[in-house]
């Protein structure tokens, strides 16, 4: 019988019925923001994993690679023409992307580089390991280019993999409250944009998309810009700090 | 988003679009060295923007399915995020201090970003307008 469950209509059932669970307490908590349904649906996610691996005794990795991820990696793989479609709010504020673009990349790069300090300086203060550090510089860039980024350091890709699905998850969650509590939309939609791209790759952009247009085609053009970025800054810096 | 009178393309023209950019987008991926990755959805991005901004695509060609996907991907994510199912045992090795590290990183990134942004931005408006252009 466990067998049976070892197809991939199991993956992708646990992830629809996590999310939908989540949609639901979203909207009878009145959108309370630890309730966002990607938050929600990831927590239960795991939780339904561990249970299951309880139950079989069994481990929560074991369960989750035999029978969540054949149907996981389906709904991962719609990632990637998803990741295409943010050429399209980019195109469609193309007047600022044309406007802008000279700041659009020296803000990449620029804040990219204090961003890339910043980090450094917290995970020391934190005692993290060489390669736990090394592991933490990339996280800007989307989890495809970080990872490699990261090995190239001497840093461990699996948390890198980590570091990036949980940047993602934050913003998905806390994204509303941080822009009130640091005043982020007073200041510059352009900048806006750009900040939820870099700090929550494709799913900041999703919110970012949410919040305007100008925002939106900030976001976009920022995750492949600031990945660029990345390639380029994090050998150097790894270079002269670590 | 499309109500008025243009003509909206099947769905599975647009399907065929996105994954003939995917296909290509692969290609050029595997031209990049491992040391400076760039994925092929980011190329694949690259393309659309340029197909589009060139014309030779349009925007009601690509943005049914388009607008769809983005719509969809925070449900998407979701099994990225259970994989963190499959890094419980890192997490349990490093300790709870990479996951806080993190949490206080992605808040760095986003508020740096967004000021160094608007500070350029600035920038750029004061020169222009001295330049009395713009």
């Amino acid at each position: 019988m466990t067998a049976a469950l070892a197809t991939p209509f199991t993956g992708i059932f646990i992830s629809l019925l996590v999310y939908l669970l989540g949609m639901w307490l979203f909207k009878i908590s009145k959108g309370f923001f630890l309730f966002t349904p990607l938050l929600v649906g990831v927590v239960l996610g795991i939780f339904i994993l561990a249970l299951w691996a309880k139950g079989i005794g069994s481990t929560t990795v074991e369960v989750y690679k035999k029978f969540f991820l054949p149907g996981g990696n389906i709904v991962f793989w719609f990632l990637n023409p998803a990741t295409i479609a943010f050429a399209i709010p980019l195109y469609r504020r193309n007047d600022i992307f044309k406007k802008y673009w000279i700041d659009v990349v020296l803000t990449l790069f620029v804040g990219g580089f204090i961003s890339l300090f910043g980090i450094h300086m917290v995970s020391k203060l934190f005692g993290l390991s060489k390669v736990s550090i090394a592991a933490m510089l990339p996280q800007a860039a989307t989890t495809a280019v970080a990872m490699p980024i990261a090995k190239s350091i001497g840093g461990d890709p699996a948390v890198t993999a980590m570091v990036c699905i949980i940047n993602a998850v934050i913003i998905y969650a806390l994204a509303e409250f941080l822009i009130k509590f640091f005043k982020l939309k007073e200041i510059s939609k352009v900048g806006l944009g750009l900040g939820l791209g870099t700090s929550g790759h494709t799913v900041g952009s999703a919110k970012a998309v949410q919040l305007g247009s100008i925002q939106g085609a900030m976001a976009s053009v920022s995750v492949v810009i600031v990945a660029l970025a990345m390639d380029i800054l994090v050998p150097i810096y790894a270079r002269l700090f670590l | 988003m499309k109500k008025d009178g243009k003509k909206e393309t099947p769905i599975l023209i647009q399907m065929g679009i996105f994954m003939a950019i995917l296909f290509v987008a692969q290609l050029l991926s595997q031209l990049f060295p491992p040391s400076f990755a760039v994925p092929t959805p980011l190329i694949g991005m690259i393309i659309l923007y340029i197909l589009l901004a060139t014309h030779i695509i349009k925007l009601e060609q690509v943005e049914k399915l388009g607008d769809s996907l983005i719509g969809l991907i925070a449900f998407l994510f979701v099994p990225s995020g259970i994989q963190l199912a499959g890094s419980l045992d890192l997490i349990k090795r490093e300790g709870l201090q990479d996951v806080i590290v993190t949490i206080i990183s992605t808040i760095i990134l986003l508020v740096v970003i967004t000021y160094v942004g608007s500070f350029f931005i600035k920038l750029h408006q004061k020169i222009n307008n001295r330049k009395g252009d713009d």
